[in-house]
């Protein structure tokens, strides 16, 4: 073996016990927070004036955690919600959610609850006016969840979702059009 | 440009003795923290709180009797499996001395409702609502179910968070019924 490949093994793993050792001190830091749901980052989605088009959400509950799904299998059960504030010439359709699985859990073995576990995604149908500027806009609201593991539950949380749409001329469109009157408030 | 291997050995080295070292010191203060927040062995701190029926409910109207202090909501379901064992432990131990109280959690869910759902559930001790201060007061609660086993005298003599067995949640009722001044001095 040539001297240089003896100081790349030995470099590299010197680096991978460092960044093991980081990675395991990491997971027993006392008291960190754990994020119940995770937002994927969500790419900018092309949309066209006036046509209603899905843009895809996709989200991830930790493992070892379950949340309820849109339609809770119990009346008290806290739905997982997503509530948006678009611009104002922007409109937000509606917000198709997954089914929930049903599951038991040990804590109530004989009964089935309507969750998500692991990844699950939404789609929410966007369609801008015919009069917005084509350009990029920014939609935020937040994901109302509440979560729980096999022996306790959390209270409700709120995660913050941002995702972004480029309005485009719808197709054909002769570009004889002149700017609307009204501006959406969010024009990135 | 090279890299002397001894160097990034040593530096790997000195990184990782960091992270040990800061991890070490910031499991040390967690630790002290949870001492500091774990209020078994002292007296329950005091609360007044709106029932569901409206009286104002103290936790020190209750001296003298073992409490059951539970904190639940609607949106619980492990607090629902606990809930119909503290009825029949209230019907059980309630002539030896036994008060359980529910503290409820909900924040946007009426009392109206909340108390539906306590009709529902059969719920036959009070239910107070909760009232900012009162959680961080016993230590903080992160999650539901949690409950406090206090003795006659008004000390915390027991906790458990999450829901356990019932088995547990009745030898800590009995250790309730069992600990404080009034108890020693009947014997």
């Amino acid at each position: 073996m040539s001297f240089r490949v003896r100081c790349v093994s030995k470099s590299g793993l010197a680096l991978l016990f460092c960044c093991t050792a980081a990675v395991l001190v990491a997971d027993e830091i006392p008291g960190k927070k754990i994020p119940y749901v995770t937002a994927a980052p969500m790419p900018v989605t092309t949309v066209q004036r006036g046509k209603p088009t899905p843009v895809e959400l996709h989200f991830r509950v930790a493992s070892g955690y379950h949340v309820n799904s849109n339609t809770p299998s119990l009346e008290y059960l806290i739905a997982t919600a997503l509530k948006l504030d678009a611009p104002t010439d922007i409109v937000v359709g509606k917000i198709k959610y997954p089914a929930g699985q049903m599951m038991s859990f040990p804590f109530a073995p004989d009964q089935k609850l309507s969750v998500y576990s692991g990844p699950f995604d939404l789609a929410v149908t966007v369609r801008p006016l015919a009069s917005v500027l084509p350009g990029k806009y920014s939609l935020r609201g937040h994901l109302k969840y509440q979560a729980c593991d096999n022996a306790a539950c959390y209270p409700p949380r709120e995660l913050p979702v941002e995702f972004e749409v480029k309005v485009t001329k719808a197709a054909g469109a002769g570009g004889g059009r002149r700017n609307p009157r009204q501006s959406p408030h969010v024009h990135m | 440009m090279k890299r002397d291997p001894v160097v990034v050995i040593v530096v790997a080295i000195v990184i990782t003795f960091m992270l040990v070292y800061g991890v070490q010191r910031a499991r040390h203060a967690h630790d002290s923290l949870n001492r500091e927040n774990d209020i078994t062995g002292k007296l329950a701190p005091d609360f007044s709180l709106q029932s569901l029926d409206g009286k104002t409910i103290r936790l020190s109207d209750f001296k003298g009797k073992a409490v059951l202090l539970n904190f639940w909501a609607t949106w619980c379901e492990p607090c629902k499996i606990e809930t119909p064992w503290f009825v029949q432990l209230q019907n059980q131990y309630g002539p030896s001395g036994l008060q359980v109280l529910g503290v409820d959690m909900d924040e946007d869910t009426s009392s109206k409702d909340i108390a539906k759902f306590a009709k529902e559930m059969g719920m036959n001790y009070p239910v107070v609502l909760v009232k900012e201060g009162v959680t961080e007061s016993y230590g903080g609660l992160d999650y539901l179910p949690a409950s406090f086993y206090i003795d006659r005298d008004g000390r915390v003599v027991d906790k458990v968070f999450g829901l356990k067995g019932r088995a547990e949640v009745e030898s800590s009722v009995k250790k309730a019924l069992a600990s404080g001044q009034a108890v020693r001095a009947a014997r």
